[in-house]
């Protein structure tokens, strides 16, 4: 017990200096672009623009928040996208993701650096920013490019938004709620090694080693 | 801008309303209003074009030094401060060459894709006389009306925001009839209920098809409900001569956007938000510590 104690008392080093930039370098327009987004794609949250600074200007800021957010995600494909492949274990992770849900993560393959979950989500931004960008310069300049090809786009712009939106919720709520001491590995960039052995052993055993 | 009131008691009724529910249609009643063009009467004067930009305050950009050649009309096109054009294209029929001129403008059509896909509550409105017109001041400079007009129409100025014929709603809606109608002086023009000038049209394609236009039509496509600028083509099998799309409607991309994807939107993203919701209460937050207090 004395040595669990310990172990939270120590900090270990999750995310870098650089981690956290380009994390927030991408999150911040993002929330702008979802709660803009929002306001547009449908009605019923057109009330959210007022809020956002009035409807005009935020149509017209949804556009360059998302210049940086393609900036943020590009800079984010080159740091991680190494580090999101999937491999055997995470197929069974994935599997098997109920028992996660449930919090019973010892019944699961030992997890490292990022679970599967986190993987995804990281392909899903990648994937989405992507079609965020080229659908939505279209969507800036709709009389630059054929009729059909703009309406694509505000459909595949509409989908994505839905897909990330979904995924964007998760990782807000796993963040901060669902998975008690994340946070602050995001902020300071120090999580306790008690969080990092439970939730993270393969990785836990790595830094130890060093 | 149209100076009729859209909010209140005052002013004209409405039927639609962009991202909003429509208005209680048996409270203000009005006949649907059309404009019947009778291309076979029309010599393209452009004394409606004229008229129109006068009326409306217009300056028309003038297209002099290097443009691509647009033959005799007054631009390549619509413009922001140009609501409507004379069309001329020349083309090759069994009856010879034929100079297609047709009057080119918002068609005010009865199911409108612009209003369709307007994502501002009140931008876009449909009176119940049918005519469409654009709030600006609820304008969000979106550009996704161009996508839901059938037929090119809207244009966009400076400040973002979209023009068009308005079908002279303040002149209507004091009983005047549409400048451009007031102004031509072959009668080829017509104005009034879309119920009399159907019968009109029909008994003007009569007279045609005696002089030998066989294939001569009344465009009204029926794809996006009919129209209200409603055109008596000569060649009518062949609407594209006239710059007008044989199959108008709605494209199926705007249906499906504005439509089946906006209820799997909605259950997706509710459902997520649910679903996470339901995590919390029903397992509680993935903690540390859970195994370790099992083990003692």
């Amino acid at each position: 017990m004395e040595e669990v104690k310990n172990l939270e008392e120590i900090e270990v080093e999750r995310f870098s200096a650089f981690d956290r930039f380009v994390h927030w370098l991408t999150a911040i327009p993002f929330v702008y672009l979802f709660l803009s987004g929002l306001g547009m794609y449908s009605p019923k949250f057109a009330w959210l623009l007022p809020f956002l600074g009035g409807k005009e200007f935020s149509a017209w800021l949804h556009k360059w928040a998302g210049v940086v957010f393609a900036v943020g995600v590009f800079l984010m494909f080159l740091r991680w996208a190494n580090d999101f492949v999937l491999d055997s274990d995470d197929i069974r992770w994935l599997s098997n993701v109920k028992h996660y849900i449930k919090g019973e993560e010892e019944k699961l393959p030992e997890v490292g650096k990022y679970n599967a979950g986190q993987k995804i989500f990281g392909w899903m931004v990648f994937l989405g920013g992507a079609l965020f960008l080229v659908t939505g310069i279209v969507m800036w300049f709709p009389e630059s490019f054929p009729v059909n090809i703009v309406r694509l786009s505000i459909l595949l712009h509409s989908l994505a938004f839905i897909l990330v939106g979904a995924g964007f919720i998760v990782h807000v709520y796993m963040g901060t709620v669902g998975v008690p001491g994340s946070l602050s590995g995001i902020i300071t960039g120090k999580v306790s090694a008690l969080w990092a052995m439970h939730h993270h052993p393969k990785w836990f055993r790595q830094i130890m080693r060093r | 801008m149209a100076t009729v009131t859209t909010e209140g008691t005052v002013g004209l009724g409405l039927r639609r309303v962009s991202a909003s529910k429509s208005p209680d249609q048996s409270v203000k009643q009005a006949d649907q209003l059309a404009i019947l063009v009778d291309i076979s009467s029309c010599i393209g004067c452009k004394a409606c074009e004229a008229a129109c930009s006068q009326w409306h305050d217009l300056k028309p950009p003038l297209n002099v030094g290097q443009q691509a050649f647009f033959g005799y009309q007054s631009g390549p096109g619509l413009a922001p401060n140009l609501f409507m054009y004379m069309r001329f294209q020349e083309e090759e029929t069994p009856n010879g060459l034929v100079w297609a001129i047709t009057k080119y403008q918002c068609m005010h059509c009865a199911d409108p894709g612009c209003l369709k896909a307007c994502p501002s509550p009140g931008a876009i409105v449909q009176y119940a006389n049918g005519v469409v017109d654009f709030d600006h001041s609820k304008c969000i400079g979106c550009k996704f009306c161009l996508s839901g007009c059938p037929f090119d129409v809207p244009r966009y100025d400076a400040n973002n925001k979209p023009w068009k014929c308005n079908f002279c709603i303040d002149r209507v809606s004091a009983g005047l009839e549409p400048m451009c109608v007031k102004t031509c002086p072959t009668n080829a023009l017509h104005f009034g209920t879309k119920e009399e000038m159907l019968i009109r049209a029909n008994k003007l394609l009569e007279g045609l098809k005696k002089r030998g236009f066989e294939k001569a039509s009344i465009y009204d496509p029926p794809g996006v409900g009919g129209t209200g600028y409603i055109y008596l083509l000569p060649h009518g099998d062949k609407p594209e001569m006239y710059g007008l799309p044989k199959e108008a409607s709605i494209s199926p991309l705007v249906s499906l956007w504005k439509g089946p994807l906006k209820l799997i939107g909605s259950i997706v993203l509710w459902g997520t938000l649910l679903g996470a919701f339901l995590q919390l209460i029903l397992f509680g937050p993935i903690k540390v510590g859970k195994k370790h207090k099992k083990e003692e």
